[in-house]
């Protein structure tokens, strides 16, 4: 069962192709992770999924119902936005009263108390929007998304402004809706977040998918070409190793990136007789070294000077 | 329909709970009353009734003795309040003292210089000059027969109004004894018969006696009209106009992408503008319901043309949703509210031009310019609703037509605006051009 199914949508503003024959299937009740860089095409994915804009071409399904026509509004599905959509100087209870009876729930003071309390804002209800910092802002707009348990939960940078605390709080919530039957898409730039909470990962650039799978899934399309080593040695001597493609530096550990074929226990050898070696890990690439790949300024250099647009990933269609 | 209602409580809650709102509903009345108090005490208290000097050259010999004891009376008894109160009447008007200049073969000029130069210096407030033939001109331009009034305060014009009304009766005088004629008969001649205006007589259907015509009270007839279309002027401005900032913030603030996960563009148009009708209602509830308290407590009640209120408010209703929905589509079309306020102009243009001309329909309510005006939907509840409350109103269809015109234009707008605010309302950065808002409204 699939919460939302794209099958060759394409959306067109004039000439310009912001979604390029997307297929896309995200089962339900899973959190699916959603990342691609800025102008990619993510939000008129997300604005196609909530029937908010319409595509030129190809279908969108949500719990399997078509989106067709205009002002098919479904209250199954809930929505926060990147940056804030709140009335500013409307109090805090009113605001989610207003946003939970919009999406059609009757007398829902009660459910508004309760979600306060859990996300410890209780004593802000009686508040106007613009008298909250930031993250409590941040999270009166997730609960004006969740209170009316939505089927469908679309987040957009949802711990954007969140202290620690308050993003595992938030983190908490969001695995309880999922176990409590809830789709939950997530789209981020914070490629931990994504690893550390998505069941699948979908990455959309130049409109087009470029992956999509689980995490384990799209870690074993480019391989373990990766090292993750700690060395006392300047890290730029790390790039002159043979064998050595990139050298990324974490301050506390190292990245270097395989060639295609090169041996990494004669890169070790190097390591040792460069510096005292304290760590030494054969990895799989992390999802932002993934994502770097695609979209970073390699691939932007070789997608202008060899026209070499990364290849998208094929999905036919959702399998039943 | 839930969801509609949803927003326009929203909308409703949000605009009367405004400061501006407030301020402008209950400070507004208030500050009227403050200005008409203030105005009464500084009748009493802030006048300037210093003595007024006024000399004056009386070439003709006749006129400065009778003036003078005119003005002696008027200083004993003419400038004073009629009190109740026990400290007894309280001055309320400055005493004139008239000085006489005496005629001398002195160089003329030199005398008015003179005299020029104590005005100026504030020892008079004028001098005037009284022609030697001003009683007995030789004939009617003889320039020997004027009154010159010389002064530099030219907006002051008490004086000189007491002046020519004394020196009118004190030449009156002269010439009827100079005609042997009796002034008392002459006066009497001369009384006006009293023209009183009444209205049309009526039968009353349950007891059938005729009621007796009310007298006509053209202040009344006069200013409700003007009340009218102020108030429904208001109505517009502080119903519909807030439209427009809210449907930016909505746009600036993303508050539209949540909202248009949960409610359909048009539905939540709609919503917000039948909010703002129900703010209308507030407005037109206060001032008229307490316009109608006042009047009835000054027994005016019966002189008011109630039977308009059904019209007023079905262009009340109207006038909300045709210009709020062009509002609505001004917001969502603008990418700030720098834009905004210069897209709004010529609008603010076309609300206003029924005030610039409103005495003009006032005085002439069936004149072929009202009647076609009357029919051009943006200005048609405003025009119409002043020929219909000038007595004795206009044909019975007009309003009728003017009403679906105005009701089809309204339709129109929404639907318009429904499909700019669909488009509009999710761009951000640069705002819409002309050209895309037609391709909006072409396409959808």
């Amino acid at each position: 069962m699939y919460a939302v199914e794209l099958e060759n949508v394409t959306k067109r503003f004039g000439v310009h192709v912001a979604v390029d024959d997307l297929t896309l299937c995200v089962p339900a009740e899973s959190v699916y992770g959603f990342i691609g860089p800025n102008g990619s095409g993510k939000t008129t994915t997300l604005r196609m999924i909530m029937r908010i804009l319409y595509p030129n071409s190809g279908t969108v399904r949500v719990f399997g119902e078509e989106v067709i026509g205009r002002g098919s509004v479904s209250d199954r599905v809930g929505y926060l936005p990147e940056e804030r959509g709140l009335y500013k100087t409307m109090k805090v209870r009113d605001t989610l009263r207003f946003y939970a009876e919009l999406q059609g729930m009757r007398r829902p003071g009660s459910e508004v108390d309760a979600w306060l309390e859990r996300m410890n804002l209780s004593e802000w209800g009686k508040k106007r929007v613009d008298a909250l910092s930031k993250g409590m802002a941040q999270k009166v707009q997730f609960i004006a998304t969740v209170i009316a348990k939505p089927d469908l939960i679309i987040l957009d940078e949802p711990f954007t402004g969140l202290d620690p605390v308050n993003t595992d709080l938030l983190r908490d919530v969001i695995l309880e809706l999922r176990r409590d039957g809830s789709t939950v898409i997530l789209s981020t730039h914070d490629m931990s977040v994504a690893e550390r909470m998505c069941d699948g990962i979908f990455m959309i650039f130049r409109g087009r998918k470029v992956l999509d799978g689980t995490l384990a899934e799209i870690q074993a399309q480019y391989g373990t070409d990766t090292l993750r080593v700690r060395v006392l040695a300047e890290s730029e001597s790390l790039a002159g190793i043979d064998g050595i493609e990139s050298v990324k530096d974490f301050g506390q550990y190292q990245e270097l990136r395989l060639k295609p074929g090169a041996n990494s226990q004669a890169v070790l050898s190097e390591l040792m007789r460069l510096g005292s070696v304290q760590h030494f890990e054969h990895a799989h690439p992390s999802l932002h070294d993934i994502f770097v790949r695609i979209a970073g300024p390699d691939a932007h250099r070789a997608i202008h000077e060899h026209n070499d647009t990364p290849q998208p990933t094929e999905t036919a269609e959702c399998i039943k | 329909m839930h969801k509609i209602i949803v927003v326009a409580v929203r909308e409703y809650l949000a605009a009367v709970r405004s400061k501006a709102f407030l301020i402008t509903i209950l400070l507004a009345p208030i500050l009227m009353s403050a200005g008409f108090i203030a105005e009464k005490v500084m009748d009493k208290r802030g006048l300037d009734i210093s003595d007024r000097h006024i000399a004056v050259l009386d070439h003709s010999g006749k006129l400065f003795d009778k003036l003078a004891a005119a003005a002696e009376l008027r200083n004993a008894v003419g400038i004073y309040s009629e009190s109740t109160e026990s400290d007894g009447p309280e001055q309320v008007a400055p005493r004139f003292l008239l000085e006489r200049v005496e005629i001398t073969d002195d160089d003329q000029s030199e005398k008015l210089l003179r005299l020029s130069e104590r005005v100026r210096d504030g020892e008079l407030l004028a001098f005037v000059e009284v022609g030697p033939n001003v009683l007995d001109p030789a004939s009617p331009d003889d320039p020997e027969a004027s009154v010159r009034y010389y002064t530099n305060a030219t907006t002051y014009s008490e004086s000189r109004r007491w002046l020519t009304t004394a020196m009118t009766t004190a030449a009156q005088e002269w010439r009827f004894a100079e005609s042997g004629l009796d002034a008392k008969k002459v006066r009497w001649a001369l009384v006006p018969p009293p023209v009183e205006q009444l209205g049309l007589l009526e039968r009353d259907p349950i007891t059938g006696q005729i009621a007796p015509a009310q007298k006509v009270d053209a202040v009344t007839s006069t200013l409700v009209p003007i009340l009218m279309v102020v108030l429904l002027f208001m109505v517009i401005m502080m119903a519909a106009g807030p439209l427009v900032q809210s449907v930016l913030e909505e746009k600036l603030q993303r508050i539209a992408e949540v909202l248009l996960g949960s409610i359909d563009p048009f539905g939540w148009m709609l919503g917000k503008l039948i909010g703002m009708v129900g703010v209308s209602f507030t407005i037109v509830a206060i001032y008229l319901g307490g316009g109608l308290i006042i009047a009835s407590e000054r027994g005016y009640l019966a002189s008011l043309p109630l039977h308009l209120l059904g019209w007023f408010v079905v262009y009340q209703v109207l006038a909300v949703l045709m210009y709020g929905s062009v509002f609505v589509g001004v917001g969502a079309a603008c990418k700030d509210h720098r834009e905004a306020q210069t897209a709004l102009t010529p609008l603010m243009v076309v609300i206003m031009i029924p005030m610039f001309i409103l005495q003009r329909i006032i005085s002439e309510p069936n004149s072929t310019f009202a009647t076609v005006l009357s029919f051009v939907p943006p200005v048609t509840p405003v025009v119409m609703l002043t020929r219909q409350a000038i007595p004795p109103g206009i044909p019975a269809w007009q309003p009728v037509v003017g009403a679906v015109l105005v009701l089809l234009t309204t339709v129109l707008c929404i639907f318009a605006a429904g499909r700019v605010f669909r488009v509009g309302i999710l761009i951000q950065g640069d705002g819409a051009r002309f050209r895309d808002i037609i391709g909006w409204l072409i396409r959808g």
